[in-house]
């Protein structure tokens, strides 16, 4: 019985020990990102920018990497000015993205951060071709288009240039909504692209096809596409890529863009290309 | 009742056909192609990692789903993964999360008991078929015997644990039933599979003791650990899926089939990490409950017998600890190629700090074992020539120690910036950093092989004429060793970039395993024949069985630590990207939170096992008749 | 005797030498091929080489 104690005091003695140490660290919570409801119609600019602060710092989780020397694993974007900064990578001959402004490249770089990589700041072993950083778009962050943009007002403001992103429109705002509710039905997660080229872009349109000659990249040049083919044929050619090929290419194109579009966004396409004559 | 055993034994040892033999040897082989393959057929890192949204490998490019057939995807609408709103989880007045995570804990703490004490106990088994030692057969039989309530614990826990999910959260549990479905019919068959060879193994042992039926036991022991392990795979995949889920697409539909659920990128990396430390937690409580039985006895016999059962437990318990590090590497660096995001909540994010109490766990079962060790040294005689180094390995040991648990620093998002008062801990200095850590968790694993070595010769003297020159070559090797672990982690880690630096760590750890290798090699060859001096079961000072208590207290604590950290990362998901948790608890807790619930699942738990000890010690206790007319 | 110990304590001096040699050209190699092994080339002095 004796030893019984000694040993079951031991024990215990050593797990308080475990516990105390416990309590000398920080207490710091992970709070669970809070979704807040922001009633986009009625935003001011002044709005719009906190809104950007705040999902920078919050929901986007960008001060995990990007924060100042030494401390970031990423380059430090709060305390550089970005719209300068945007201009001589966009001049850089490394630059292989399509951004023409300030704006255009920190979207990009949100969104496919590969595009143009910092030097020495490259993933491992690829020597600068590739980021490590998530497409923000994607989950676990997952911003929508419309979040991103609050990000790119607050990054110009905060150094005193000139916002160039327009608040989101009423027809935006009402589209962010209809996505919520069919986000809660478990269809869809993303938000709809609200223009063409957003639908392009989402989709990487622009990756296989060149829109604006008949040059072969991975697949057919569309610039003419609308002479080529009626309505319903670019709407199957999209849907089931694999039905109709194109004479001298492979199968390559996705086959699920049918279960992944909006009805919109496909609509939207279809007429695009309908008037490249 | 076993008349037949000992005189059919002597008569034709030689002449006997060992079909026993060959019957183990053919499911021992089975069991190993069948891993193999699964192992090869999974070994492109692009095959395991089934994409779900963002994924990209280290180095590879993004990696594109496989399109599904269009017309799958029109004939069968998939489900999506529920969102439940926050009424949707029932409310009982106390933290469903805390309820969940006793339960868990404490049935995992018991899993992982059953599991290993077979593992262990076939090992035993296996080693005394090979030195002939009955001792070890004995010390197998009697653990076996004590566990055997283990295996009820377990499923009452578990059956608690499955009860308090459905009823605590029913919007999740639902869906993981709807994704894995056909496998927990699996799951309950391999039950009934296990518990036959459980009892088969457990009461055959005596009427299968020599000869063919050994092999037949042994081969039991094996079907038994292959259908428990089994269990554990299946297991596990449900954690990993939780964590990285795979066959199913962005809003959680099922796209792929069962086996595409489960091979999940970390399921592989879990399933090792699971197995190996297993291992270890059985050994070091078989150590504590013979530390137990040798502090209770005076008897010399019976203190002989438990100090070589301390032992020789505690021997493979360490054994299996040396590798868990690197299972452990393992696991982050998938964690990484899964999701940086991930990674850097684990490695960099608030739960860094906890790595801090890691290191404090990991110090206190490096420093118990080598106590243990070196107050093992007194059985025998011819240790005097090595108990001088012993104070250096302390002196290297406890410098280490304390260099790996310097606060170091962190990514921290602004928040916590705001809350520490600064992005630096005030006591930070260089030796915070990583290099500095991994200098010294090596050299602790250097200074703990030495000491390992030191043990095992201190019973023998070489006769191999080359003797000399063996130690010429062994000393370089450790100085050289321990001179590129420093020059390793100095040099690449403060005078280069981070590239070279997280490089150079690996080759830090190639350097710890050439010593571990060189110096098993070099002893067994010269320790051939070698001249065995008297040693002493049973003298050893009390105190040093309080290292086998320490041992599993901390593994048992380090256990729930980690498991902490593993279902943390997944932040505000119940299944990481696929289903938003929205309970109440969806947010991390505190460390100190998290040490309490820790704390009360390791004193639960030894309890329990308290409780396992004395129920099995009542079965070989039997009351005396009281004496006649005595009151009722 | 005494030239038997000298050549004894010779023949010890050469082998620790010896084996010190081996074992620093054994970890030499070692940490070239380890970091050459995750793309990270070292020069001949161990200086990063990228």
């Amino acid at each position: 019985m004796k030893v019984l104690l000694k040993t079951l005091g031991f024990s215990l003695a050593l797990t308080l020990l475990f516990t105390f140490v416990t309590y000398l660290l920080p207490q710091v919570e992970g709070e669970a990102p809070v979704e807040k409801e922001v009633d986009l119609s009625s935003l001011t600019m002044d709005d719009f920018i906190t809104l950007g602060e705040d999902l920078f710092n919050n929901k986007g989780t960008c001060t995990l990497s990007h924060k100042p020397a030494p401390l970031g694993r990423a380059p430090d974007i709060q305390g550089t000015d970005m719209i300068a900064l945007s201009d001589e990578r966009l001049a850089d001959e490394r630059y292989q993205g399509e951004a023409k402004d300030a704006a255009g490249y920190m979207l990009e770089s949100m969104i496919d951060p590969s595009r143009y990589v910092v030097a020495t700041w490259g993933k491992k072993g690829t020597s600068d071709s590739e980021s490590p950083m998530p497409a923000i778009d994607k989950p676990p962050i997952k911003l929508s288009t419309i979040e991103m943009d609050p990000i790119i007002a607050y990054l110009q403001a905060k150094d005193v240039n000139d916002v160039t992103v327009a608040l989101p429109s009423p027809e935006d705002a009402a589209s962010v909504a209809s996505t919520d509710q069919k986000a809660s039905d478990g269809t869809t997660l993303q938000a709809p692209a609200a223009t063409v080229e957003e639908a392009l872009g989402k989709y990487a349109g622009n990756a296989c096809h060149a829109m604006d000659s008949s040059d072969t990249r991975v697949g057919a040049g569309l610039v003419d596409v609308g002479t080529r083919l009626s309505k319903e044929d670019i709407r199957q050619s999209i849907v089931d890529p694999n039905a109709v090929i194109a004479e001298g290419f492979a199968a390559a194109m996705p086959a699920d863009f049918a279960a992944k579009m909006t009805v919109k966004e496909l609509d939207m396409i279809v007429a695009y290309l309908l008037e490249k004559k | 009742m076993n008349d037949k055993r000992p005189s059919n034994q002597p008569e034709r040892p030689s002449t006997q056909i060992r079909w026993g033999r060959r019957l183990w040897i053919a499911l021992s082989m089975l069991l190993l192609v069948y891993g193999l393959v699964q192992a090869v057929e999974e070994s492109t890192t692009l095959n395991r990692i089934t994409p779900i949204g963002m994924v990209q490998v280290a180095g590879e490019p993004l990696i594109t789903k496989t399109t599904p057939d269009i017309a799958d995807v029109d004939t069968a609408e998939p489900i999506a993964a529920p969102r439940p709103s926050r009424s949707d989880y029932p409310n009982i007045g106390v933290s469903s999360r805390a309820i969940v995570w006793i339960l868990a804990q404490l049935h995992l703490f018991f899993a992982a008991l059953v599991l290993a004490v077979p593992l262990f106990l076939l090992t035993i088994e296996l080693l005394g078929v090979y030195t002939g030692d009955e001792r070890y057969d004995n010390m197998a039989y009697e653990f076996m015997k004590i566990s055997l309530t283990g295996f009820s614990i377990t499923a009452i826990f578990g059956g608690s644990l499955a009860l308090a999910l459905f009823v605590l959260y029913p919007d999740f549990m639902g869906y993981m039933m709807h994704v894995f479905g056909v496998q927990v019919l699996v799951y309950a068959i391999l039950f009934f599979l296990e518990s036959f060879f459980l009892y088969t193994y457990y009461y055959g042992w005596n009427a299968f003791r020599y000869g063919n039926l050994k092999w037949v036991h042994l081969s039991l022991g094996l079907m038994l650990n292959a259908s428990g392990l089994t269990i554990m795979v299946l297991a596990n995949s449900w954690a990993t899926f939780m964590m990285a889920p795979s066959g199913v697409n962005e809003v959680g539909a099922v796209v792929g089939n069962i086996w595409e659920i489960m091979k999940g990128p970390l399921w592989n990396p879990i399933n090792l990490h699971r197995f190996i430390a297993n291992i270890a937690f059985g050994g070091t409580v078989v150590g504590a409950y013979a530390a137990f039985k040798f502090l209770s006895t005076n008897d010399p016999d019976r203190r002989a017998h438990y100090d070589w059962m301390g032992y020789t437990s505690n021997f493979i318990a360490i054994l299996a600890f040396l590798p868990l590090p690197f299972a452990g590497y393992w696991l982050m660096a998938e964690i990484y190629a899964y999701s940086q995001q991930m990674g850097i909540t684990a490695m960099g994010g608030i739960l860094a700090w906890l790595f801090i109490v890691q290191a404090v766990l990991i110090g206190t079962i490096l420093l118990a074992g080598n106590f243990y060790l070196w107050a093992g040294m007194s059985r025998t005689d011819g240790s005097d020539r090595y108990k001088g180094l012993i104070k250096y390995i302390a002196a290297v040991l406890v410098v280490c120690f304390l260099i790996w648990v310097t606060p170091h620093t962190l990514i921290l998002s602004a928040s916590e910036i705001s809350l520490l008062g600064g992005s630096y801990h005030h006591i930070l200095g260089p030796l915070g950093i990583m290099p500095a850590k991994n200098v010294a968790v090596n050299l602790m694993l250097v200074a703990t092989f030495l000491s390992f070595q030191l043990y095992r010769r201190s019973d023998k003297v070489a006769t191999v004429s080359w003797a000399p020159m063996g130690n010429a070559l062994m000393v370089p090797i450790y100085v050289v060793a321990i001179v590129n672990i420093i020059f390793l982690g100095v040099y690449y880690g403060y005078f280069t970039n981070t590239v070279y630096k997280v490089g150079s760590s690996v080759a830090q750890v190639a350097s710890t395993l050439v010593v571990i290798i060189a110096g098993i090699i070099l002893d067994t060859l010269m320790f051939r024949n070698a001249k065995t001096l008297p040693s002493h079961w049973g003298r050893i000072p009390d105190r040093a069985q309080y290292a086998l208590f320490a041992l599993p207290i901390a593994f048992t604590w380090l256990m729930g630590l980690m498991g902490y950290v593993r279902s943390s990362v997944k932040t505000h998901w119940h299944v990481y990207t696929v289903m938003k948790d929205n309970s109440p608890d969806n947010y991390i807790p505190t460390i100190a939170y998290a040490g309490n619930m820790i704390t009360i699942v390791t004193v639960l738990f030894l309890l329990c096992v308290l409780f396992m000890f004395w129920v099995a010690n009542l079965s070989s206790t039997r009351q005396a008749k009281p004496a006649a007319g005595g009151a009722v | 005797m005494q030239t038997n110990d000298n050549n004894n304590a010779l023949s010890m001096l050469i082998s620790i030498i010896v084996s010190f040699m081996i074992a620093l050209t054994f970890f030499y190699g070692l940490d070239h091929l380890v970091m050459s092994m995750q793309g990270l080339p070292l020069n001949p002095d161990l200086s990063p080489a990228g």
